[in-house]
C-alpha cells in the first residue's frame, strides 16, 4: 500500500505531499520524504554509481526504512517525485507504471495557466487524480 | 558488540599445552615463539603433569554421546563450551623431558615411562595429540644408549618417530631451528586434532538429520564443526556449518517444546544472534560486504516478525536493536574500504541494495529506532506489572544457566546450591526488573549521535538533521534544554532553507517550549511569532495530524497559529508581566525588562513584519520636501495594531514617529526624535496586506539620505526593529514564496514598486555667487593671454572659497598628443597655464595659490561678504594654434562652520580659440637678367621634397613676408634671420637688402610685410641651413598704448625656420645686359654674356628671334664654343621702332653638353622705350633702383 506521495521542487521544497495512511504518522512520512532527498542528491551527483539508471527518470529504490520503502523519480525539469510504500515486496514495473501516471497528472496540473511554476500545487483535481492513481497501485499490473 | 564474551568476538586461536621442565625457561621461549607465529597459537604452559591431569579431569562429564540421543538435551549450546576450547582444552600436549631423564639412569627412565602412561591415559578420551620433546640441555654425549632408549621411548609413547623431537636450547641458532621445528609440528598436530574432532562430529550430524527430537543436538554439532573449522581457518566450511546451524535453529521455532514459550524464543533468538554474528564476521572477514548485508537482511526479515509474548515484547525490540547495532559496529570496524562500496553493483535481481545500506549510519539509526520501541514497550510492561519491590525480590535469585540463552533460579539450601527451572511468569518478572536498570535514553542518544556523525561523513545532511532532531527530542524529554535547543536550532535552519514548513513547525514548537521552560522571553517571543507566521495548512492538503504526533507545537493548522498569535500578543501587550499560571516561569516583559527584536534581511522573522521604504524621487533638492512611502507587511494570522512607528534615517534629524491617533499617546516617547506625526486611521496590519503610509520629508543636508530601519512599537515594552528594504531589490518572502498567495505591490504606484529605493540623493543648495570669465576674442599663439575671472557674490557669503582651473582639450584627452611628446618633451603642453595674477596686479603669494600645474590650478579666495566681488587673471600661453576648454569651478561654503562644511559649487566653462598671429612666408629669387644654369633644376627627378637650389658664389635674393592673420592690428618690431651656426659667414653670407626698421611698424589685419635679403652661398653643399626668421611683434593696443594693461605686454617672438637649400656650382651663367630704358629711334647695345665656369669646352647654340618693335643687327642663329673659365659675349645693336614697354628680341641659348635651353623671361626681356629723351629730376641711381624694385614685383 502506498503510504505517501510527494512532489519536491527545484530548491528541494515540497510542492505537494499527501499521505494515505490511517495511522498518525503523517509527520513521520514528511521526515522520510525529506531524508530521501539525500539519496536523490547522491544518485544525481554520482551517476556512475547507478550505472543502469543513467539518463533514466526512474531512480529506483532510494532507501528502506524500518517499515517503509522509498522510491524516487526525477523529471527532466528536475522535479522529484517520491513514493513511500509499506509493501515489502514491490514489483519494479508497478512502481514505474505508477510514476508514469503520476508524472502525467503532474504535467496536467502544472499546465494549468493559473498555476505559477515553483509554487505549491493546490489543484483539487490533481489531488483527486493522485488518489485514484494511488488506489489503483499494484492492481494495474494484473490488468 | 561489547556485550558478547571475548571468545565470541575474536577469531579462534589454536591452543596447545607444554608440560614439564617448568624450572627452565623453555616454556616462555616456546609460548612467545608460538604466539608470534602466523597464525598465532596460544600455549598453555603447565609446570608438571599433575596440573594437566587436574585440568582435564576437572571437566564435568562428557556431553551425551551418540548412544544417548533419546534423552533430550537441556539446551542448545553450553555457555562455556567455546571458552573451554579456547583456554582449557589443548589440541596438542607436548611433554618435555630433559635428555638426562631419558638417557640417564634407569630410575629416571622409569619415571619418564610412568609419566607418559599417565599422560596418555588423560588425553586419550579427548583425542588430544601427544608430542614428546627431549630437551638436550647438557652437552654430554649418550651415543651408546641413544638408539636403544629412543626406540623404547617411541614405543612407550606409541608415537611416530617424527613426533619425538630433540630441543636444543644451547646455542642461538640451534634454539631457533628447534623452535621452528616445534612450531611446524605443533601446527600440524593441532590441525589434525581439529580436523579429527570436526570429522567425528560431522558424522554425528549426518547420522542425525532425520531425528526431530535431536534437532538441538544437531545445531550444537553443526556449531562445533564450524568452530573446529574456524580453528583450522577453513572459513568456507565454517560458514557452511554456521549457516546450517542457523537454518536449523530457525526451523526449531515452531517445533520445539522443551522450554516454556517465552524462554524458548529467548533462547532461540540468543543463539540465532550469536550464529548470525559469527556468520557476519566470517563474511566481512572475507571481504564479502554485499553478501554480509544481504545476509543481515535475511536475518532481520526472518526474525522481525517473531515478536513473542506481548508482556515481553520489549525483549524483542531490544534484541532487534542489538542486531542493528552489532551489524553497524561490524561495518564500522570492517576493513572493507569505502571505495569498493561505490564500485558495487547495487541492483541485484531479487533484492536491490541502496547506497545507505552500505553505511553504518543506517544501522545505527535503526538500532536507535528499535531501542525507542523497546523503551516504550518496557514502559508499558512496567506500568502493567506489579510493584517494584516484588520485582526486585523475584529477580534476586535468577542467574544464567549453563546453556546459552537460558536462566535458572538458584535455590540455596544450606551450603549447596541447586538450580531450578523458571516459569515464564518468573522469567517475565526477572527481565522487567533487569530492564529497569538500563538507561535506554542515553543509549539511544549515543546511537543517534553515531548515526548523525556517520551521515555527516558522507554528506547526507537531511538524514543527519533527522537524527539530530530525534536526539533533540530525547534531550527535550530529559529536560536537557540547552542541548535540545542547540540541536533543534540546527535542524530548524535546514528546514527553513528548503521550505519544509510542517517539519519546521514541529521543530519550532519544541524550541518554543524549550525557551518557555528556560524562561528566555526573547526566544519565546521570536519562535512564537515565527510559528504564527508560518504558511502551514494554507493549501488544500489538510493532513490528519494528531496532536500527539506534532509534539508541543500542536497540529499545524491555522487555528493553532491563531492560538499562538493570541498568546504571544497577550504577553507583549500586557503592562504587567505575564507570569504563566501553571509553570510560574519568569516569562515577562516589563519596564525593567523590555523586549526589542531585530529583523534583518536573513531573519526568519521577516515573515512577521517586512518593511519596504521607497522615496518617490531619486534626487531631491535640499529643503524641498518629497514623498516617502513606508509599507509594512505581516503574515501573522490575525490583525496586529501598532502603537507607534519610528522611521530612522542615516540623517538622524530626518527621523520621525508616526503615532496611532486612535491609541492614547504613550507617555514615554524617545527623546531623540522631534517630529511626531499622528495618523488618524489606525495602524493596523492585516494578514498579507500592505499597510502603506506616505509622508512628506525634507532634508537640509546634501548627500545620501537613506532609510535605515522602521521600529514598530507593538506593546508598552515591546518593539520590533525592521531593517528597511527597497522595493526594487526586495527578495521574496522565504517559505511564503512557495505558497499560492495574493501578491500585491508595496506601493500604490506599481512603477515605484519596481524602481523605488530606500535611499535618495539630496542635492547641494543653489549657488548665489557669479563666476565671470571676461574674454574677448581669440588668443594668439605665443603671447601670454590674460583671462580675467571675477567672483561676485549675490547673496551668499563666501567662506573658504576655492577656485579650481582646468584646461582641457576640446576634443577630449590631454593637451598634448603622445606623438609629439617624444619629439619635444619640454613643450609637452600646447597650451599652458602660466600663472594667476591677483586683483591688485601683483602675483599672488604662495599661500593663495595652492597648486599650479600646466593644465590645472587651484586658488583660494579670501572671505567675501554678500555683494562683494573678487577677481584675478589667468595667464595662459598657447604654443600651438588650438581650441581649448577652460573650466573654472568655485567651491565655497556659505556658512562659517567648518564641521558641517557643506560646499556649494559653481561651474563655468569657456572655449577659447588659439590662433597663429602671423603667417611667415619666404621666396628665393635670382638677380635680374642673370641666370646661372642649375643642373639640379633640369634633371627629370622632380620630387616634391627636392630642396631649392642656389648657385654657388652667385647672389640670390630671399624675400621674407609676414602677414597678419588676426583680426587685431599688430606692432612689428623687427624681422631678422638668426643663424644658429657661428661660422655662417664663411659658408654663406646673408645680408639685409635694405636698412632696419626704425621703429615698430603697424601691421593691420590682413596686411603683409616684406623684407628682402641677399644670399651668397660660398660653399658647395647638398644641404645648407639658412637659419631662422625671427619676428618680434605684439598686440597693438590702440591709440593710447602707453598706458593701461598693454604696458607690461612683452614683445612676442615668432620664429620661422627657413628651409635648407642645395648649393651647386652652375656650369654656365647667362646674363642679359641692356640699358635700363631706351629712346625711340636711338640704337643701344643688347649683350648676351655666357660664362663658362667649367674646365671644359662648352658648345652653345643660340638663336635670336626678330621682334616687331626692334631692328637688330647680327647673326640670328649660330653655334659657338666657349672656352673653359672664360666668357663669350654676343653683342647686338638694337634700334627701337616704337615706344612704351616693348619686348626685346627673344634670345634662346642652348647648351649642347647639358641639353639645357635658356630663354629669357618676358619680364627680363622687356624694356621701356621713351618716345624722346626724358628729363629726369632725381638722380639716375635712384631711378635705377625703382626700376629694379618694380621689376621684382
Amino acid at each position: 500500500m502506498i503510504a505517501c506521495v510527494a512532489v519536491v521542487g527545484h530548491q528541494n521544497n515540497p510542492l505537494y505531499i499527501q499521505s494515505f495512511t490511517e495511522a498518525d504518522d503523517a509527520l513521520k512520512l514528511h521526515h522520510i520524504v525529506h531524508c530521501s532527498l539525500d539519496v536523490v542528491d547522491e544518485r544525481v551527483n554520482n551517476p556512475k554509481k547507478s550505472g543502469p539508471t543513467l539518463n533514466e527518470t526512474f531512480l529506483g529504490l532510494l532507501y528502506p526504512t524500518e517499515n517503509y520503502k522509498v522510491y524516487g523519480y526525477l523529471t527532466n525539469t528536475k522535479v522529484k517525485f517520491i513514493l513511500v510504500t509499506t509493501d515489502l515486496d514491490v514489483r519494479d514495473a508497478d512502481v514505474r507504471n505508477f510514476f508514469r501516471r503520476f508524472h502525467a497528472a503532474y504535467i496536467d496540473a502544472v499546465s494549468n495557466p493559473f498555476h505559477v511554476p515553483g509554487k505549491k500545487i493546490t489543484s483539487r483535481t490533481f489531488a483527486e487524480r493522485v488518489s485514484t492513481i494511488v488506489k489503483s497501485f499494484g492492481l494495474s499490473s494484473a490488468g | 558488540m561489547e556485550e558478547y564474551p571475548e571468545e565470541w568476538r575474536t577469531p579462534p586461536v589454536c591452543l596447545i599445552s607444554v608440560v614439564g621442565l617448568a624450572e627452565h625457561e623453555h616454556h616462555r621461549l616456546i609460548s612467545t615463539h608460538l604466539l608470534s607465529e602466523q597464525p598465532p597459537t596460544n600455549t598453555l604452559a603447565l609446570p608438571d603433569l599433575s596440573k594437566l591431569l587436574h585440568l582435564l579431569s576437572k571437566k564435568p562429564k562428557q556431553p551425551p554421546d551418540a548412544t544417548s540421543s533419546s534423552s533430550p538435551a537441556a539446551g542448545i549450546l553450553k555457555r562455556d563450551w567455546l571458552i573451554k576450547h579456547r583456554t582449557r582444552v589443548p589440541s596438542v600436549v607436548a611433554a618435555l623431558f630433559s635428555s638426562d631423564q631419558v638417557y640417564g639412569d634407569p630410575a629416571q627412565w622409569l619415571q619418564v615411562c610412568s609419566d607418559l602412561d599417565l599422560l596418555k591415559a588423560a588425553i586419550k578420551p579427548r583425542n588430544i595429540k601427544l608430542l614428546v620433546v627431549v630437551v638436550n640441555d647438557t652437552l654430554s654425549d649418550h651415543n651408546d644408549v641413544y638408539e636403544e632408549r629412543f626406540i623404547a621411548l617411541r614405543k612407550r609413547a606409541e608415537l611416530d618417530s617424527k613426533y619425538i623431537l630433540t630441543f636444543n636450547p644451547n646455542t642461538a641458532s640451534d634454539l631457533q631451528i628447534s623452535l621452528n621445528r616445534l612450531a611446524s609440528i605443533f601446527g600440524e598436530l593441532s590441525l589434525a586434532y581439529y580436523r579429527d574432532e570436526g570429522r567425528r562430529i560431522k558424522t554425528r550430524v549426518e547420522k542425525k538429520t532425520l531425528n526431530v527430537n535431536s534437532i538441538d543436538l544437531n545445531i550444537r554439532y553443526c556449531f562445533k564443526v564450524a568452530v573446529y573449522a574456524e580453528f583450522r581457518r577453513d572459513w568456507v566450511e565454517a560458514l557452511r556449518f554456521y549457516e546450517d546451524a542457523y537454518h536449523m535453529l530457525r526451523e526449531m521455532i515452531g517445533t520445539s517444546t522443551r522450554l516454556p514459550p517465552i524462554q524458548r524464543l529467548v533462547e532461540i533468538k540468543t543463539i540465532a544472534e550469536l550464529l548470525h554474528f559469527k556468520i557476519s564476521t566470517v563474511l566481512l572477514h572475507g571481504g564479502k560486504l554485499k553478501e554480509a548485508i544481504t545476509w543481515f537482511h535475511q536475518h532481520n526479515a526472518s526474525y522481525k516478525k517473531l515478536v513473542g509474548a506481548p508482556e515481553v515484547v520489549f525483549l524483542h525490540w531490544e534484541w532487534l536493536s542489538r542486531q542493528f547495532l552489532v551489524f553497524a559496529e561490524l561495518l564500522d570496524t570492517s576493513s572493507v574500504p569505502a571505495q569498493s562500496i561505490s564500485s558495487l553493483v547495487l541492483a541485484t535481481a531479487d533484492r536491490p541494495l541502496t547506497e545507505s545500506e552500505f553505511h553504518p549510519s543506517y544501522y545505527y539509526q535503526l538500532a536507535a529506532h528499535y531501542l525507542k520501541e523497546k523503551r516504550s514497550s518496557l514502559e508499558i510492561a512496567l506500568s502493567m506489572s506489579e510493584s517494584a519491590s516484588e520485582l526486585d525480590s523475584s529477580a534476586d535469585s535468577v542467574a544464567p544457566s549453563v546453556y546459552i540463552g537460558q536462566f535458572d533460579r538458584l535455590l540455596e539450601q544450606g551450603d549447596t546450591v541447586s538450580k531450578q527451572p523458571l516459569t515464564d511468569e518468573d522469567y517475565t518478572r526477572y527481565v522487567i526488573a533487569e530492564g529497569k536498570r538500563f538507561q535506554d535514553t542515553y543509549e539511544i542518544l549515543g546511537l543517534l549521535k553515531k548515526s548523525c556523525e556517520s551521515y555527516g561523513n558522507h554528506k547526507a545532511r537531511r538524514m543527519g538533521s533527522f537524527c539530530g532532531f530525534q536526539m533533540a527530542v530525547e534531550y527535550f524529554a530529559l529536560d536537557d534544554f540547552n542541548n535540545a535547543k542547540q540541536l533543534f536550532d540546527g535542524v530548524a535552519n535546514q528546514y527553513r532553507q528548503e521550505g519544509w514548513v510542517t517539519l519546521l513547525w514541529e521543530v519550532l514548537g519544541y524550541l518554543r517550549e524549550c525557551s518557555r521552560k528556560q524562561g528566555i522571553v526573547r526566544d519565546f517571543v521570536e519562535y512564537s511569532l515565527e510559528m504564527a507566521a508560518l504558511p502551514v495548512s494554507s493549501g488544500t492538503d489538510v493532513q490528519p495530524f494528531s496532536f500527539k504526533e506534532c509534539g508541543p507545537a500542536g497540529p499545524p493548522t491555522l487555528s493553532q497559529r491563531e492560538i499562538i498569535h493570541k498568546e504571544v500578543f497577550e504577553l507583549v501587550s500586557r503592562e504587567v508581566g505575564l507570569a504563566s499560571v501553571e509553570d510560574n516561569n519568569c516569562i515577562k516583559i516589563s519596564r525593567d525588562n523590555p523586549l526589542h527584536l531585530e529583523v534583518d534581511l536573513v531573519s526568519p522573522l521577516r515573515l512577521v513584519i517586512l518593511a519596504s521604504v521607497a522615496f518617490h524621487e531619486q534626487i531631491i533638492k535640499p529643503g524641498v520636501s518629497t514623498l516617502i512611502t513606508v509599507s509594512l507587511l505581516s503574515q501573522l494570522p490575525l490583525t496586529v495594531e501598532i502603537n507607534q512607528l519610528e522611521i530612522q534615517f542615516n540623517q538622524s534629524e530626518c527621523n520621525f514617529v508616526i503615532i496611532n491617533a486612535q491609541r492614547p499617546l504613550l507617555a514615554a516617547t524617545n527623546d531623540g526624535v522631534q517630529v511626531h506625526r499622528a495618523e488618524s486611521t489606525p495602524l493596523i496590519l492585516i494578514t498579507n496586506r500592505w499597510l502603506r503610509l506616505t509622508y512628506e520629508i525634507k532634508s537640509e543636508q546634501s548627500g545620501k539620505l537613506e532609510c535605515i530601519s522602521v521600529v514598530a512599537k507593538m506593546g508598552p515594552h515591546f518593539t520590533i526593529c525592521c531593517r528597511a528594504e527597497s522595493p526594487a531589490s526586495m527578495e521574496d518572502l522565504p517559505l511564503w514564496k512557495f505558497e499560492d498567495r495574493v501578491e500585491t505591490f508595496p506601493t500604490k504606484d506599481p512603477a515605484l514598486a519596481f524602481s523605488g529605493q530606500k535611499a535618495t540623493h539630496v542635492e547641494e543648495p543653489d549657488p548665489q555667487v557669479d563666476v565671470d570669465l571676461g574674454v574677448s576674442g581669440p588668443a594668439l599663439v605665443g603671447e601670454s593671454f590674460m583671462i580675467p575671472v571675477t567672483v561676485a557674490s549675490r547673496g551668499h557669503d563666501i567662506y573658504s572659497g576655492e577656485l579650481k582651473i582646468n584646461l582641457v582639450d576640446v576634443k577630449g584627452g590631454g593637451l598634448f598628443s603622445p606623438r609629439e611628446t617624444e619629439a619635444s618633451s619640454m613643450e609637452s603642453h600646447h597650451v599652458e597655464l602660466l600663472g594667476i595674477v591677483g586683483p591688485e596686479e601683483e602675483e599672488l603669494g604662495p599661500g593663495e595659490i595652492e597648486k599650479i600645474q600646466q593644465s590645472f590650478g587651484l586658488v583660494s579666495i579670501p572671505f567675501l561678504k554678500s555683494g562683494e566681488s573678487w577677481s584675478c587673471k589667468l595667464e595662459i600661453k598657447w604654443h600651438r594654434p588650438k581650441p581649448v576648454m577652460l573650466f573654472v569651478s568655485l567651491g565655497y561654503s556659505p556658512l562659517n562652520n567648518e564641521s558641517t562644511a557643506q560646499k556649494v559649487h559653481v561651474h563655468k566653462s569657456l572655449q577659447i580659440e588659439g590662433m597663429a598671429a602671423i603667417a611667415v612666408g619666404h621666396r628665393f629669387m635670382l638677380p635680374f637678367r642673370r641666370d646661372p644654369l642649375l643642373l639640379s633644376r633640369i634633371k627629370p627627378v622632380s620630387d616634391s621634397e627636392q630642396l631649392a637650389s642656389l648657385p654657388l658664389n652667385e647672389t640670390s635674393l630671399l624675400i621674407v613676408s609676414a602677414k597678419n592673420c588676426t583680426e587685431v592690428s599688430l606692432q612689428l618690431q623687427s624681422v631678422a634671420i638668426d643663424n644658429e651656426d657661428g661660422d655662417s659667414e664663411r659658408v654663406c653670407s646673408v645680408q639685409h637688402g635694405g636698412e632696419n626698421l626704425s621703429g615698430p611698424s603697424l601691421l593691420m589685419p590682413g596686411e603683409e610685410f616684406k623684407k628682402v635679403f641677399t644670399i651668397v652661398p660660398k660653399v658647395e653643399s647638398s644641404k645648407l641651413g639658412l637659419g631662422t626668421v625671427c619676428l618680434r611683434w605684439r598686440r597693438d593696443c590702440g591709440i593710447d598704448d602707453h598706458s593701461g594693461s598693454c604696458k607690461t605686454e612683452a614683445w612676442v617672438v615668432t620664429k620661422h625656420k627657413l628651409p635648407d637649400v642645395e648649393v651647386e656650382l652652375s656650369p654656365l651663367v647667362v646674363s642679359l645686359e641692356c640699358p635700363p630704358y631706351a629712346v625711340l629711334g636711338e640704337p643701344f647695345t643688347y649683350m648676351i654674356k655666357i660664362w663658362n665656369q667649367t674646365k671644359l669646352l662648352q658648345e652653345v647654340k643660340f638663336c635670336v628671334a626678330d621682334a616687331q618693335s626692334f631692328v637688330l643687327s647680327g647673326v640670328h642663329n649660330d653655334t659657338v664654343f666657349v672656352l673653359p673659365k672664360s666668357k663669350h659675349i654676343l653683342c647686338y645693336k638694337v634700334v627701337p621702332l616704337g615706344s612704351g614697354l616693348l619686348q626685346l628680341p627673344k634670345v634662346t641659348v642652348t647648351s649642347v653638353r647639358y641639353s639645357a635651353e635658356f630663354q629669357a623671361s618676358n619680364t627680363a626681356s622687356t624694356v621701356f622705350v621713351f618716345p624722346s629723351k626724358p628729363d629726369f629730376k632725381v638722380a639716375a641711381d635712384v631711378g635705377k633702383r625703382e626700376m629694379e624694385s618694380i621689376a621684382s614685383e
